[in-house]
C-alpha cells in the first residue's frame, strides 16, 4: 500500500521532494546535502540522535525550530537550513562539549576544530575520554543478536561495558562494536592468530586452503548457526573458487 | 547468596515476555533486598533477552540494587528544604550510630543508608524515612531512639 504523499521542501535553498514521513537526513543526503552525524549509522534502521550533531533548523509557516535531522520525519512542506547562523553556533557548542568528553579521540577533536568549536575553558576535559556514549556499539551488538554489551549506570557514571565488567560469555569477538564506533573508543588487540576484546581472548581461525584469517572460532560458529549452515573451514574467496570449479565441471565450459 | 530455586520461584510466575523484565527484577529486589547475579542470568534466559540488557536496566534504576541492601533502609531526604534544615546533620547522626555513609550497609546487614531527593514533605523538614515510616523534624539527638525503634529486636537467651 503506497499512500505516502509527496512533499516538496527546500534544503538550504535547494528544492527537493520527498515522501511524507521520510527522515530529513535521508532527504538531504539524496539531494547531495550532507548533514554531519556521529551516532547515526546506515547499518541500522533506528536512529537515536543522541550525539545532537545533526541539528538543523526547520521553518514551517514562518516559524523556525531546531530539530535533529536523523529522526525528524518530514510531514509537511518546509524550508530547512543546515547552516544557519544559529545552527552553526549550536553545532559548534555540541562539538565543543563532545570534545571535552572525548579529548583523546582524534576524530572528535578534528571535527570540533573543523566546525570552529569554542574552547570552553571553564570545563574540564574527561581524562582519557574517547567514548561519546552514542550507543552505536550497543546497537550493533544487539542487532547481531549477541547482546554482550550495554550502557550501564547513568548520568556521569554512564559507560559502555559488559555485565559486571566481566568477560562476557555472549561475546563472539566479531569486533562489530569496535568497527561501528565513530571515535575508536573500544580497545581490542588483533594478533595474527589471536584477538582480545572486552577482557576475553579469542582464537582466530585461518582458512584451511589459503591460510587467510577468517575470524574467531566463536564468530564463525555463531554466523554459521544463524545462517543454518555447517561451520565453514575455508574462507569466502576459496569457497567461491570451489563453487566456480564445480560449476565448470558441471557445464564443461572450459 | 540466593539459591537458584528461590530465583526460579519468582521468575516462573511471569510469562515469557520481555516486558516483564522490570517487574521480575523489582520482585527480586523486594524478596532478596537486591538483584542477584544468578537471578539476572536466569531472568535473561526466561525472557529470551541478553544479560547485558537486564544489567543495563538494573544499573539505571535507583530502585534496583546489585549489592545486598540492609533489612531496614534509612532514607535521608536531601531535597532543598531538608538540605537547608540540616539533612547533613542527620547523615552525621546516622554515621555516629551505625558507622555508615550514604550508599553503605552495616556489617550485620541490618541497615543501609541512602541520601534521596525530595520526598515531598518539605513542611516537615528535615525528613528521615525508615522502612516507609516518616520521621519529621528530626533532630540529631533523636536518631539513636529512632534507629532502636526499627532495629530487629535482639533475642537474649
Amino acid at each position: 500500500m503506497s499512500t505516502a504523499k509527496t512533499l516538496s521542501l527546500t534544503i538550504d535553498g535547494t528544492p527537493c521532494t520527498c515522501e511524507s514521513g521520510e527522515y530529513l537526513y535521508d532527504v538531504a543526503k539524496r539531494n547531495g546535502i550532507l548533514i554531519p552525524v556521529l551516532c547515526r549509522s546506515d547499518a541500522f534502521e533506528d536512529h537515536r540522535a543522541c550525539c545532537r550533531v545533526c541539528i538543523v533548523e526547520v521553518e514551517i509557516k514562518g516559524r523556525r525550530k531546531v530539530v535533529t535531522a536523523c529522526v525528524y520525519p518530514v510531514e509537511q512542506e518546509c524550508a530547512v537550513y543546515t547552516n544557519s547562523e544559529k545552527i552553526v553556533e549550536e553545532r559548534a557548542i555540541v562539538l565543543a562539549l563532545l570534545a571535552k568528553r572525548a579529548p583523546e579521540s582524534a576524530e572528535i577533536v578534528a571535527m570540533a576544530r573543523y566546525y570552529k568549536a569554542p574552547e570552553l575553558d571553564r570545563l574540564v576535559e574527561l581524562d582519557g575520554g574517547r567514548c561519546i556514549l552514542c550507543g552505536r556499539c550497543v546497537q550493533a551488538c544487539e542487532s547481531l543478536g549477541t547482546g554482550a554489551i550495554s550502557t550501564i549506570n547513568r548520568g556521569t557514571e554512564k559507560e559502555v561495558s559488559t555485565p559486571y565488567h566481566n568477560p562476557s560469555l555472549a561475546c563472539v569477538g566479531c569486533l562489530s562494536c569496535a568497527n561501528v564506533c565513530p571515535t575508536g573508543a573500544i580497545p581490542f588487540i588483533q594478533a595474527p592468530s589471536t584477538r582480545s576484546i572486552w577482557g576475553r581472548d579469542f582464537e582466530v581461525l585461518s582458512c584451511e586452503r589459503c591460510g587467510a584469517p577468517m575470524g574467531t572460532r566463536e564468530e564463525i560458529a555463531y554466523a554459521a548457526k544463524k545462517a543454518g549452515m555447517e561451520t565453514p573451514v575455508i574462507c569466502d574467496a576459496c569457497r567461491k573458487h570451489e563453487i566456480a570449479d564445480s560449476m565448470m565441471g558441471t557445464y564443461r565450459l572450459v | 547468596m540466593v539459591s537458584n530455586e528461590e530465583v526460579s520461584s519468582i521468575i516462573d510466575a511471569y510469562p515469557r515476555d520481555r516486558r516483564y523484565a522490570l517487574a521480575v527484577m523489582q520482585d527480586m529486589q523486594r524478596t532478596f533486598n537486591y538483584v542477584p547475579e544468578n537471578g539476572l542470568i536466569a531472568t535473561a534466559e526466561h525472557l529470551d533477552c541478553s544479560v547485558a540488557q537486564l544489567y543495563s536496566m538494573a544499573t539505571f534504576y535507583k530502585a534496583l540494587s546489585l549489592k545486598p541492601k540492609g533489612k531496614h533502609i534509612i532514607k535521608v531526604c536531601d531535597g532543598t528544604a531538608c538540605h537547608l534544615r540540616g539533612a547533613n546533620n542527620l547523615v552525621t547522626g546516622v554515621k555516629r550510630e551505625l558507622g555508615i555513609v550514604p550508599g553503605e550497609v552495616t556489617a550485620d546487614g541490618e541497615f543501609s543508608l541512602e541520601l534521596v531527593n525530595c520526598l515531598g514533605s518539605c513542611a516537615l523538614a528535615p525528613v528521615l524515612v525508615i522502612d516507609g515510616v516518616y520521621h519529621n523534624k528530626v533532630k540529631i539527638d533523636a536518631i539513636p531512639s529512632i534507629l532502636k525503634e526499627h532495629a530487629t529486636p535482639v533475642v537474649t537467651q
